[in-house]
């Protein structure tokens, strides 16, 4: 409301757009080089917890390493006086000395973790000053750690037990302190050496303890995560009742080894960018390498990249920074919780990005007809699952159109209705003082507030909210002549087509939307209903998912059938990937992929394979 | 990776076209070929689309060495500037005439259907409000949508025709030649502007492919308009005896009303308007958007969204002109199906020799210097 003279005028003046190119998926982008391929790219992901999350940190490194080779000599005479011009910005700004490197002094090192840390105000930042021995001389080191998020055994038996105590022990070798700390004194299976103060930032924040030793010019980082998190359970929000029953957690690393259990094919390459200019929070971008679309994979690493936000905290976030067009009503990314789900569309061609912290993986691109299908689709037989995706497409219509077309016929085309079917209405709305439109409001509302308070209440009062919707919905409304009773059908077959919905987020949309057919409803009746339909459908046909239009495979019309995408074919009939995605290989199986039906060619029929 | 250049398939520019051509189909053409040549209607339909067919030949055999270009590049290249306006300004003229009547017509068909009691502009407001949002989206958008109801309308279509079969009577088609061979070759060659639409094909070079796929949509379209063209005047003095056919002002609407299915769907004929009113949609969408784009071409301005609300009230104040639905008919029957024709066959044809002209002129210049 403070901008609206800015918000009129946006819609009332014309405002020169700015030219922008939109990302377009096409065939063959895989044939270019890719210019926004990472150094790194194609490397699966490390084998332990986010370890090598810090993608930026060490690019930085290796550019700075890449800079000093080429100019060589040059560069050498310029280092004193960048130093000298450094040291001028610490004193200038100090924020920027976190990005300074690390100093062989530990009481300025120890000064930065406490001021940087706010200790002694911050309760579970632990630091731990302790004594090194090392050819005969005692040195001081302390590690900084943040309780909570440490596994403190790893700590005390891998890291302080070595140090303290094994450093008293005869030394072999010539290894300098540096050296010798990382190859003999930490027994543990991830140590790197850091030597910038931001690194070892990282590192803490996200489950490391960091070594300060004095006299050494670099910090000694170990991962040692051991936060607590609930265990791989069934899926909440995707029940099915055959396929597998595990679920996403909210720790990346078992989520991505959750999809490479399934997938089980060392294409699969789970990719780190780090999100979040504060909390840097580490995602993962999952592909097949031989059959995601590269220049596909590349827009959704630099979408990722581009992404400037402080905090970025579950996938739900993100796919509102990523999405194509956040005005349109419906969701352009799915996001699941389900493993199997997550591999089955990977196996597609699509693109998943696994956020730290969110038991939900996002993939992409979408379009209409893959907010249809649920994760059972491919574990039942065909006709079952052709039959409950004709249900979910009637299930859609009833959420979104009926209490619209109720009031459209009610009010303006009575004439449809057959007589016997118009008396019982009549009758029941005789004593009902509302007109039909501030019924189907007052009943649309009560449930939204019941689905809403049914979310929000505790669990223990829950089932009283269950007793006073029925009665307030149900009986009392219609025994108080507030509502007829055919409305209460209406409403309840709304929210049920609703509830069928196999997406969450399109459920959502189909709520919102239902308001607006209600009234385009009530003004024109069947060409109120057909104008809102025809603006939907414009919208729907303007989106683009990742560059893939929306209402592919149908506008525009792309190899794929409405009874492959729409209905349900027998898998051995789903030989071709979905063609919008122009993926690098364009066929799941071979025309025969059932071989024994080949077994004494021509005596038996294949069924039309 | 990028690029925004749009490009539509054959199918659905083909689906564009035909929902252009046959809407007429719902606002009266059956009546309007009966009155043209009485029972013999529908041998007009065949006629009027053999005629079209081949000036379409014509037009494309010209066509060939401008792949990619549209009209107004075309008369820009023949006669300059000043060319172009004049082209632009006769096909602007030609958009706005027919949208502003066929938003008033499919109004008044809406107002006597279902919504009796509304004003006439309060129902006209909600197809306004359907285009400005299309001509906000881009031709991509409405396209694809095209590609989309279209076959569903045609479904409806086909639905009622059959479904009105029981009612058919061969005998109402005769005398078969209707009003006589004079009628039929005579009136019937005007009736070649109900191919009008066909001109936008001419508007959309740009986005289709090559020259091609211009003539695969171009004869793909006008046959099977012609199919339904026919069917639809064939199916409509079958099912209501002659004089009875000149009297109903919505053939279609009739024949839906006529239509049964058993005791419990009875009246069922208010379905049909929600695909009468999305062909409707459609029509005046597409018309709408090149509107904008022609007057966008013809000035050479760089954006077209900034104009969409004046066309828009432009739009609205002509459909409110005619006093009443009958005004409205007899506009578009009696002067624009009539006429049209020269403006979207004639015109394109003379300017297609004349860009030939010129072409071979500056290559002749261009050998001598």
């Amino acid at each position: 409301l403070n901008n609206w003279k800015k918000t009129l005028g946006g819609w009332l003046f014309f405002k020169e757009p700015k030219k922008v190119e939109t990302f377009i998926l096409r065939e063959d982008e895989f044939d270019k080089p890719d210019k926004e391929k990472d150094p790194g790219e194609g490397k699966p992901a490390g084998s332990r917890e986010e370890t090598e999350m810090k993608e930026p940190g060490k690019k930085r490194k290796n550019e700075t390493f890449l800079l000093k080779k080429t100019q060589g000599q040059a560069s050498r005479e310029e280092k004193s006086e960048r130093g000298q011009e450094k040291d001028k910005e610490k004193k200038e700004n100090p924020q920027k000395e976190e990005k300074s490197e690390i100093t062989p002094e530990l009481v300025r090192n120890l000064d930065f973790m406490k001021k940087k840390y706010f200790i002694p105000s911050n309760g579970d930042v632990m630091i731990r000053e302790f004594k090194i021995t090392f050819k005969d001389k005692v040195i001081d080191a302390f590690m900084i750690f943040i309780d909570g998020m440490t596994d403190r055994k790893v700590i005390n038996d891998n890291i302080l037990a070595p140090l303290m105590v094994f450093s008293n022990m005869d030394i072999k070798g010539n290894d300098e302190l540096k050296q010798f700390i990382s190859n003999r004194l930490t027994p543990h299976n991830q140590i790197k050496i850091v030597e910038k103060y931001s690194d070892v930032i990282d590192e803490i924040n996200f489950g490391g303890c960091t070594i300060f030793v004095e006299g050494v010019d670099a910090a000694f980082t170990a991962d040692v995560k051991g936060w607590e998190h609930r265990g791989v359970n069934r899926p909440n929000t995707e029940q099915t009742l055959r396929g597998p029953q595990e679920a996403f957690i909210e720790s990346l690393r078992t989520n991505t080894a959750l999809v490479r259990k399934i997938v089980r094919d060392e294409d699969l390459v789970v990719e780190n960018v780090a999100v979040g200019m504060r909390s840097k929070t580490p995602c993962n971008i999952l592909y097949i390498k031989d059959i995601a679309n590269d220049s596909l994979v590349a827009e959704i690493r630099t979408r990722l990249k581009s992404i400037k936000v402080d905090y970025l905290r579950d996938s739900g976030e993100l796919e509102q920074m990523i999405e194509d067009n956040p005005y349109n009503p419906t969701p352009q990314l799915i996001a699941t919780e389900r493993p199997d789900r997550v591999a089955s569309m990977l196996t597609d061609g699509k693109v998943g990005v696994a956020v730290s912290g969110s038991p939900f993986v996002l993939m992409m691109p979408i379009t209409s007809t893959d907010l249809l299908h649920s994760a059972e689709d491919n574990f039942i037989r065909f006709p079952y699952a052709m039959m409950l995706r004709i249900v979910r497409i009637i299930s859609i219509f009833f959420s979104l159109l009926l209490p619209g077309v109720y009031l459209a016929i009610t009010n303006f085309h009575q004439e449809m209705i057959p007589t016997d079917l118009l008396f019982a209405i009549g009758a029941a709305r005789e004593r009902v003082p509302f007109p039909t439109l501030v019924e189907i409001l007052i009943m649309e509302f009560a449930f939204e507030l019941i689905r809403e308070a049914g979310i929000r209440i505790p669990g223990p009062i829950g089932p009283t909210l269950g007793i006073i919707g029925a009665l307030i919905l149900g009986q009392a409304a219609v025994a108080a002549n507030i509502v007829s009773p055919i409305l209460i059908i209406i409403v309840a077959v709304t929210g049920i087509g609703n509830f069928a919905s196999p997406n969450f987020s399109q459920g959502f949309a189909f709520r919102i939307m239902r308001f607006g057919f209600i009234f385009m409803g009530s003004l024109s009746g069947f060409l109120g209903i057909t104008t809102g339909l025809f603006i939907l459908g414009l919208v729907l046909c303007h989106s683009k998912s990742f560059g893939v239009p929306f209402v592919s495979p149908f506008a525009p019309k792309t190899r794929g059938s409405f009874a492959a995408d729409v209905l349900k074919l027998p898998l051995w009939k789903m030989e071709s990937r979905p063609d919008y995605l122009n993926p690098k290989d364009r066929y799941r199986q071979p025309k025969i992929s059932r071989g024994w039906t080949q077994r004494g060619e021509g005596e038996d029929d294949d069924d039309g394979e | 990776m990028t690029g925004n250049k749009v490009v539509f398939g054959s199918r659905e520019s083909s689906l564009f076209i035909l929902n252009f051509i046959c809407t007429q189909i719902v606002l009266g053409y059956p009546r309007d070929m009966v009155e043209t040549a009485g029972t013999a209607g529908w041998i007009v339909s065949i006629y009027s689309t053999v005629l079209a067919l081949i000036g379409f030949t014509v037009i494309v055999r010209l066509y060939r060495k401008f792949e990619g270009l549209d009209l107004l590049d075309i008369a820009d290249q023949a006669l300059g500037s000043a060319g172009r306006i004049a082209v632009g300004m006769i096909f602007l003229v030609y958009l706005v005439y027919i949208s502003a009547l066929v938003l008033r017509e499919f109004g008044e068909d809406m107002k006597v259907i279902a919504l009796t009691d509304s004003p006439i502009s309060f129902i006209i407001m909600f197809f306004l409000v359907g285009i400005i949002v299309a001509a906000y989206m881009g031709i991509e958008a409405i396209v694809r949508l095209t590609a989309l109801i279209v076959p569903v309308i045609f479904i409806g279509f086909l639905i009622i025709t059959i479904g009105i079969m029981p009612y058919f009577q061969f005998g109402n088609i005769l005398p078969l030649l209707g009003d006589g061979a004079g009628a039929i070759l005579g009136k019937g060659s005007l009736k070649l502007s109900n191919f009008s639409a066909v001109s936008i094909i001419f508007f959309i070079t740009p986005f289709l492919r090559t020259h091609r796929c211009m003539k695969t949509v171009g004869y793909f379209t006008i046959s099977l308009a012609g199919v339904f063209f026919t069917w639809s005047v064939y199916s409509y003095l079958l099912a209501f005896p002659y004089p009875t056919t000149i009297e109903f002002f919505i053939p279609i609407y009739q024949m839906a009303r006529i239509f049964e299915y058993g005791r419990f769907f009875q009246r069922i004929e208010s379905v049909f308007l929600l695909i009468w009113a999305a062909s409707a949609l459609l029509y005046l969408s597409g018309g709408f958007y090149f509107i904008l784009y022609v007057f966008r071409k013809t000035f050479g301005l760089e954006h077209q969204k900034p104009v969409i609300w004046s066309f828009a009230v432009l739009l609205f104040t002509l459909s409110m002109l005619p006093p009443n639905l009958t005004s409205a008919l007899i506009l578009e029957t009696r002067y624009f199906r009539n006429y049209i024709w020269i403006i979207t066959f004639a015109i394109p044809i003379v300017l297609l020799l004349i860009a030939h002209g010129v072409r071979k002129n500056s290559k002749k210049g261009g050998k001598s210097e």
